[in-house]
């Protein structure tokens, strides 16, 4: 896929979400960051804050596409979505308890709407802890899976890639991810 | 949910192949009709697609790291640009103020140096000495002594009458040119100095015509000028000027 975001439409845009496009993830991440920034700079947050509210609303997006819970209504439905899931996640950071004590918020710029945001507290938790499982899985497995999960490789070509055997490559990785579960699995 | 349970490989298979619907119909009439009876098998297929999902999202999150490597450049560039457009004006503006105020204090300031330096050496050519009268030369001795009282109209008007006679006289040049200098009127001391150091002759007081020469360049703001001529005379204090003028 060598279009660039602003030339998909948006059904294709969201296709190639699903589908993890590395160049249009990367485009889309990119382009819609100084936006965040500069709304987070406006209001009391510094750099770090817009990169992790930015990656958790990106996170946040990416997951509403992939659960068919976005649909666009616009050309430009997505990147507005992906702003306004920033603007109420940094709106929500600024009401915190523990965020308010250190710093006086203005309230005038932050009468952020509240999105509906489908919000499911335990596959929240469920997800952070397979998440935190994987950050943590071996290297060699984590890649592996990492391929074959998100870069959607086929195995033929993973296995080309590690000069092994096709086979080889399918049983490490189910056990790569009998390893992963069973972290999960203690985790809960 | 039996989370313990382990998953075959071929279970996991055929769920990640559910999950990402590449089951052939028959094989997902089957799949759905024991999801409708097994609430275990529902839970297994639930977790399999949460960990998949987890480990997307885990690999994106990583991914967004590298990305975000890339933003500070288009970001700052983004930014930059902006504030270059913005800053860039300032010192646009700041560039032009500076110039104006540059050509406006060499334009203020300059000349009352350029004067105070010529105000600081000018001393008037001390004429020559008129002791001897030798007839010939009576009435160029005639303006000379008032040149040395300092009646330079009176001196330049005899010896401009002088000089329609003889226009090529460097003596006579020069003195019309100090004369004129001694009373302020570089501008027309000017063209008899420059015929002055311009003759071809050796001329006792060249170096001495082009310390005026200068000095008058001085006067005027030329300080091109003044430099050029000044550095063709040996007189020390042609010298002493023209460093100043160098610093």
């Amino acid at each position: 896929m060598g279009k660039t975001v602003h030339v998909l439409s948006q059904s294709q845009l969201i296709d190639a979400i699903k589908s993890n496009d590395a160049k249009v993830l990367k485009e889309l991440y990119t382009r819609n960051y100084p936006k965040v920034e500069a709304l987070v700079l406006k209001n009391s947050g510094s750099i770090a804050h817009a990169k992790d509210i930015y990656q958790e609303a990106f996170i946040t997006v990416w997951t509403h596409v992939k659960q068919n819970k976005f649909e666009p209504q616009n050309d430009t439905a997505l990147q507005g979505y992906l702003y306004r899931i920033s603007k109420n996640k940094w709106t929500d950071v600024l009401r915190s308890k523990s965020f308010k004590d250190v710093k006086s918020l203005d309230k005038d710029n932050l009468r952020a709407v509240k999105d509906d945001e489908t919000y499911n507290e335990p596959e929240n938790k469920k997800l952070k802890i397979t998440m935190a499982a994987f950050e943590n899985l071996g290297q060699p497995c984590k890649q592996l899976l990492k391929t074959f999960y998100f870069e959607k490789k086929s195995l033929k070509e993973i296995s080309e890639e590690l000069n092994i055997e096709e086979n080889t490559a399918r049983n490490k990785k189910y056990r790569c991810m009998q390893k992963l579960r069973a972290v999960v699995l203690a985790s809960k | 949910m039996k989370n313990s349970d382990n998953i075959s490989q071929e279970l996991l298979e055929t769920i990640e192949r559910y999950l990402n619907g590449t089951l052939s119909t028959q094989e997902l009439d089957d799949f759905n009709r024991l999801l409708d009876i097994d609430d275990d098998f529902k839970a297994q297929v639930e977790d399999v697609r949460a960990m998949l999902f987890g480990i997307e999202a885990q690999a994106l999150k990583e991914q967004l790291n590298e990305f975000h490597k890339d933003i500070p450049k288009t970001k700052t560039v983004a930014h930059t640009q902006k504030q270059k457009v913005r800053f860039l004006s300032y010192s646009r503006i700041a560039a032009a103020a500076a110039i104006i105020i540059a050509i406006g204090s060499i334009w203020f300031f300059s000349t009352p140096q350029n004067e105070k330096l010529y105000a600081d050496y000018f001393k008037p050519d001390p004429g020559l000495p008129t002791t001897m009268s030798s007839t010939d030369n009576f009435e160029f001795y005639e303006a000379m002594v008032k040149y040395k009282h300092g009646d330079y109209d009176i001196a330049i008007s005899k010896w401009n009458a002088l000089y329609e006679s003889k226009p090529d006289n460097d003596t006579l040049n020069y003195f019309l040119g100090v004369a004129h200098l001694a009373n302020r009127k570089e501008a027309e001391a000017i063209p008899f100095l420059e015929r002055t150091v311009q003759s071809k002759k050796d001329f006792v007081l060249i170096n001495d015509a082009y310390y005026y020469l200068g000095l008058a360049y001085l006067q005027q703001g030329n300080i091109e000028l003044a430099k050029t001529n000044l550095s063709q005379s040996d007189n020390d204090i042609a010298k002493e000027i023209l460093s100043k003028l160098t610093d």
